[in-house]
């Protein structure tokens, strides 16, 4: 099942901000290579190739890794682009990943950015469903008002995440609190990752409350800001981890999958109806990965988990569809502590993407928190106290129907 | 070292492109509406209906021709009711946009819910049926809404 | 591990100017039609990998709705932004690993109808510097190539507009090819539209809707799908430094490093003896002698004997493009991959009427970025 990986390096840009007016680009990506290329002795000529990606029609640059090529040392070496919406940071992290495993390359960087104050995110979203919403003015749709566009694009700037929201709190049998909850969480535990973007230390369910809804169950406490910032990591294979002496704090590569379901309305499997909620595709994913983990029962065997949520709901939902707990049990396991930082199974320590989201970076984010933790290296204090054997990093994108899972591990699976 | 930054203006400019779009699927379900029926197509190898109906199936990667009408009711999936503006400013009247699955369709359709006074009531898994336009002339806008039964 | 991956099946669309159905139905059509010719469903593909841009597409994560149209629904898929030879290097890689055994790889776009290329061009360059200022871009980098070319070795129009005239009349010769000219002549070719001297409107290639899809095996399952597997022995791809100020347009030396990986995987020492063809990407006619003299086809500077003696001809000691080559249609994103599915079929000797005598071993390639800032190399063999 191909070579043995390990992430030895995780690096940032710096903390990640909403404005960048200072910078541009290839300015942004180039301190997070040198931050990770700085935590180990690697200079940029023993990285092999390089494999980048970001969601470039939100800045408005075609393929901007050109631009950017000597800027993160990629000029006279291999380098392949990889983007796959929301997805894409891990996207590129899987291909580097398939770089060294396949045997092809030794020593490999994955880069992901997003630069959001350039460009109009809005516009890069609204993209997605653009044509299609053209199309649908072929047809002679209500214009009329407000409501006519709802029923055809379904509830305003939240789009179908406060479908899948509602339904999701319906199912667990939980209520709007419970989200409220979990956000405050998350800007806590945020302001102890000195890389997050909205650090609200001591934040509270009642200052998440107390903001505005936009549609409900979702409230502007429940989404997630715009941020400027890069990752770089760097993966190597096991003959290279032992020749770099670097056993002892890395992160295995144990499990890894993408997974694809179908953006149009509406979700079938096998016969069976499925709500915005059930998200199938992030099961099946799953259990492939676990399976080549070696992991049995991911909720003895999993000790931290960075999910990626762009709306607050998505924290309670995701560790349920990735089977760490029962369905419909995450908003009593938050109830009782179990989601801190010093709780039974610690869910986004870094804040998570409710905290910080620079989109073509998120995914990658979720998997570099992920090796932090298993290394023990997660700054400013959101590091887990417990032992951690395994981690599970998870991403999100398209129109809910792309999914990426990764399981990191202490020891690498043996083969 | 002092940095010097500008900011520049550009623009993605969308309307630069022409998009071809596949039109079987909403020209089959418009042309329903004009006759108040709601219309979509049936794989004939896993017999999923699709509404509106693509001339593929996606299970099955194949073509499918089987025009097939479906019920005019069917049950409340999931719904969100808009109390705000984009800027978070509060709307005066508060709506719900849901999506429902329409017995005999594997779908969902998109829409706009009417027929309750407290949103807190509404739930999923109601039932529902189509509301037509006092004249429908094929679009989309035909389909007035759903209204709880 | 898996040890060997082969190409085991290849189909592209028939490439126009102006397709009469949307891209989700090419796609669909194409790959469904692929599946049928192989005698497989869906199901027998283990990962899918698109080659896709957003910017070419114009839609932000251009996949979204093309990939249950690939049979891809509930599947494990990713998509390279590069031209389509990068994403079927990057299936070659996840099969190695062993733990995929079968890949499809597609690439497509609407370049002929949807956008205009240059536009899309456009966006990759500096926002600040070259976009606003214009003079820089993909058009007149490779006129500052073809005229350093031709002035350091005499290359003049006339050679140009043979060089062209063989690749059109190859693709007048391929039924998949968009640009048809029956009439095409030297003369012709000189007088048309003069658009960045020397080049001129005859020497781009025939930006076209178009999609190509490629299946993927390792050694293992390959002969479950066929008898005849074009092997991938190497593989190389290598970035260019951006500012092409700080480029040698005419040494390509990073093309050079790809080509030297691939050769060196594929154990090939003398590339101008042991490869039978090339199937090479260019966006212009005048990239032909530089990239196949990078690539180690050709002595440097000989592209002018090249021409004279008709040895990149079909019947020539080493045909380049026999299929026509981006002169006669460029999908952008499926543009290097149909070099890839032209090289197998040439090898597999299914190329019709440009098909050539006895070809075993070719090497492929194609580009991204202005003036060929990345280069992938793959060799095939059968």
């Amino acid at each position: 099942m191909g070579r043995n990986v390990a992430i030895i390096s995780v690096g940032y840009n710096g903390r990640f901000i909403s404005k960048r007016p200072d910078i541009n680009i290839p300015e942004l990506i180039q301190p997070a290579v040198n931050n990770a290329l700085g935590k180990t002795k690697l200079k940029p000529e023993h990285i092999d190739a390089y494999v980048v990606g970001n969601m470039h029609t939100f800045e408005g640059v075609n393929q901007p890794h050109l631009w950017a090529s000597d800027h993160f040392n990629g000029s006279g070496k291999p380098v392949m682009r990889i983007a796959t919406g929301g997805t894409t940071g891990a996207s590129v992290y899987q291909a580097a990943y398939y770089h060294v495993a396949s045997g092809m390359y030794d020593v490999v960087m994955a880069i992901g950015w997003e630069k959001q104050d350039e460009g109009d995110s809005q516009v890069g979203l609204m993209g997605i469903l653009l044509p299609e919403a053209f199309s649908l003015f072929h047809f002679g749709p209500d214009t009329s008002s407000d409501r006519g566009i709802a029923g055809l694009g379904g509830g305003g700037s939240t789009g179908g995440a406060a479908f899948q929201a509602m339904s999701y709190l319906t199912r667990a049998n939980a209520g709007i609190e419970h989200i409220d909850r979990v956000a405050a969480l998350m800007r806590s535990n945020a302001a102890k990752n000195p890389y997050a973007h909205l650090q609200q230390p001591g934040c509270t369910e009642a200052d998440i409350a107390g903001t505005p809804i936009i549609s409900y169950p979702l409230r502007f406490g429940h989404t997630c800001p715009t941020s400027c910032g890069a990752i770089a990591m760097i993966l190597v294979s096991e003959e290279k981890a032992k020749k770099f002496g670097l056993t002892d704090r890395v992160a295995w590569v144990k499990g890894l999958g993408s997974g694809t379901s179908d953006a149009t309305t509406g979700n079938l499997i096998e016969g069976q109806i499925t709500d915005p909620a059930e998200q199938q595709i992030c099961k099946i994913t799953a259990k492939k990965v676990y399976s080549m983990a070696g992991i049995k029962d991911p909720r003895k065997d999993i000790q931290v988990a960075e999910v990626y949520s762009g709306f607050s709901h998505q924290d309670l939902m995701w560790p349920e569809r990735l089977g760490l707990f029962e369905e419909g049990m995450a908003p009593k396991i938050l109830d009782k502590g179990g989601y801190a930082i010093d709780g039974e199974l610690p869910i986004n320590p870094s804040g998570g993407v409710t905290s910080t989201n620079a989109i073509g970076a998120s995914a990658m984010v979720r998997v570099g928190e992920a090796a932090l933790q298993v290394m023990g290296l997660a700054e400013g204090g959101h590091q887990v106290k417990r032992k951690i054997e395994n981690a599970v990093a998870h991403g999100w994108g398209g129109l809910f129907q792309f999914v990426t899972i990764t399981v990191l591990g202490k020891t690498p699976v043996k083969k | 070292m002092t940095q010097e930054t500008r900011i520049i203006e550009s623009t993605w400019d969308l309307t630069a492109y022409q998009f071809k779009i596949e039109a079987d699927a909403l020209s089959l379900f418009v042309k329903g509406l004009k006759d108040r029926k709601i219309l979509g197509r049936k794989c004939g190898t896993c017999g999923t209906v699709y509404v509106p109906g693509p001339t593929y199936c996606r299970k099955c990667l194949i073509d499918i021709d089987q025009v097939v009408e479906v019920s005019q009711e069917g049950r409340l999936d999931a719904f969100t009711v808009s109390l705000a503006d984009v800027r978070g400013k509060a709307v005066d009247n508060p709506f719900i946009s849901c999506t429902v699955k329409l017995d005999g369709s594997d779908s969902f359709l998109m829409g706009v819910l009417e027929g309750w006074t407290d949103w807190r009531s509404v739930k999923e898994g109601m039932r529902v049926k189509v509301v037509w336009k006092d004249v429908t002339q094929g679009a989309l806008a035909d389909l007035s809404h759903f209204q709880l039964i | 591990m898996n040890e060997r991956v082969a190409v085991v099946g290849y189909k592209q669309t028939k490439h126009t100017i102006d397709s009469p159905v949307a891209r989700e139905r090419m796609v669909y059509e194409l790959v469904k039609s692929l599946y049928h010719d192989m005698g497989i469903t869906k199901d027998d593909i283990d990962t899918f990998v698109l080659a896709s841009n957003d910017f070419t597409d114009g839609r932000t994560i251009s996949e979204v709705f093309t990939v249950p149209r690939i049979g891809a629904y509930m599947k494990d898929e990713t998509k390279v932004e590069a031209d389509g030879l990068n994403a079927a290097l990057y299936a070659y890689m996840r099969i190695l690993t062993g733990l995929y055994n079968t890949a499809l790889v597609i690439g497509f776009s609407m370049a002929g109808s949807e956008f205009r290329v240059p536009l899309t061009q456009s966006y990759t360059m500096d926002p600040a510097y070259e976009r606003p200022r214009g003079i820089i871009n993909f058009y007149s980098t490779a006129a500052l190539q073809a005229g350093a070319y031709m002035k350091k070795y005499k290359f003049t129009d006339e050679d140009l507009a043979q060089l062209t005239l063989k690749n059109i009349r190859n693709a007048n010769n391929n039924p998949f090819a968009a640009r048809k000219d029956p009439g095409a002549s030297v003369e012709k070719i000189l007088g048309s539209r003069p658009l960045y001297l020397p080049l001129r409107e005859a020497h781009v290639s025939t930006y076209a809707d178009g999609a190509c899809a490629v299946v993927l095996s390792s050694k293992k399952t390959a002969k479950k799908f066929t008898d005849k597997p074009v092997w991938i022995d190497g593989v190389g791809h290598f970035m260019d430094t951006y500012y092409v100020g700080d480029r040698d347009l005419l040494a390509m030396e990073h093309l050079t490093a790809a080509a030297k990986k691939a050769y060196k995987m594929a154990g090939i020492k003398n590339p101008k003896k042991e490869i039978d063809l090339a199937e090479i990407h260019t966006n212009f006619a005048s990239e032909e002698p530089v990239l196949t003299e990078a690539l180690g086809l050709f002595k440097p500077g000989s592209g002018k004997d090249v021409v004279k003696s008709g040895a990149s001809a079909i019947t020539g000691t080493l045909p380049v493009n026999p299929s026509g080559g981006p002169l006669g249609a460029n999908p952008v994103n499926a543009t290097g991959l149909i070099r890839l599915a032209e090289a197998s079929a040439q090898l597999r000797k299914e190329a019709g009427q440009n098909q050539i005598k006895g070809a075993k071993t070719a090497v492929v390639h194609a580009q991204d970025g202005p003036g060929a800032q990345l280069n992938t190399v793959f060799i095939v063999r059968r």
